[in-house]
């Protein structure tokens, strides 16, 4: 598989700011304990964890190993998986596709508000995430495009 | 991997958890024999076809199996190498996420215990 899963992920992420013990990644992640074990496994057996008198660390991870996971590719599946989980989720379900008519100025506008809806987010982010747990981090995403463009992408099979 | 290797691998995908007694009763072969089997005693024709018939009825359970396999044919002939590669990209990130929510990993060809 190229990259990592999203619960692959998840698992570096908490282990990755400091080391931790099993019931430490279980809190933070809200991981089953049968999957929670089995990825630690899996990841150990990759190399890019390691177990040391208890507690689970991130080991040294090679520059080319390092481009294979966070490379655009496994970036772009690891966003489709979890765009697609926000998409079935059956609670708490906040999505909105639109297909809106927006003139040069208007979009300049809303190109403006997303930036600022970034800067909010990282300062958010910035203040909670000592606090906050990773399992109840929000995931959220936005992008634009063209429709015509769009449209000739879907038909190329880009 | 010998086809007969593989067939037996994709019993035991199938029926992961089944004893030799199991095995014999659904395949209809002795329980000595499908233990021989097991470890690599050649296969007949008709001990072949036992086991391809029990992974093709465990198939026929699932309709949609059946729906993406012509899709996967169709898929082929139409489809860029580069699209199939991302089908296959994202069909394996499926099964990898599965396979992280058995209860433990274990490999695939453990030993059959005798009921």
């Amino acid at each position: 598989m190229k990259g990592l899963s999203s619960l692959e992920r998840v698992i570096l992420e908490c282990a990755g700011t400091r080391p931790l013990s099993y019931e430490e990644i279980l809190r933070q992640t809200g991981l089953q304990e049968n999957v929670c074990f089995n990825l630690l496994q899996a990841l150990i057996i990759k190399g890019l964890l390691r177990s040391e008198a208890g507690q689970y660390r991130l080991a040294t991870i090679p520059p080319a190993t390092m481009e294979e996971l966070n490379g655009p590719e496994a970036r772009r599946a690891e966003s489709l998986e979890l765009m697609e989980a926000v998409l079935e989720q059956e609670s708490e379900k906040v999505f909105r596709l639109l297909k809106v008519a927006l003139d040069p100025r208007d979009e300049k506008i809303f190109l403006a508000m997303l930036s600022n809806l970034e800067s909010f987010l990282k300062d958010a982010h910035r203040r909670s995430q000592t606090s906050v747990p990773v399992k109840h981090r929000r995931v959220v995403f936005w992008g634009v495009g063209e429709v015509e463009k769009l449209l000739n992408q879907i038909m190329m099979g880009g | 991997m010998s086809l007969q290797h593989k067939t037996i691998q994709r019993y035991r995908l199938f029926y992961p958890q089944e004893t030799l007694r199991q095995m014999s009763e659904r395949t209809g072969i002795q329980i000595t024999r499908v233990f021989r089997l097991l470890n690599g005693k050649p296969m007949k024709l008709g001990e072949f076809e036992a086991f391809e018939g029990a992974v093709q009825s465990k198939l026929n359970e699932n309709k949609s199996f059946g729906r993406l396999q012509s899709l996967l044919e169709e898929s082929a002939s139409l489809l860029t190498n580069e699209e199939l590669a991302r089908l296959g990209d994202y069909v394996e990130r499926k099964i990898e996420n599965k396979k992280y929510t058995r209860t433990y990993l274990r490999p695939m060809f453990e030993a059959a215990v005798i009921a």
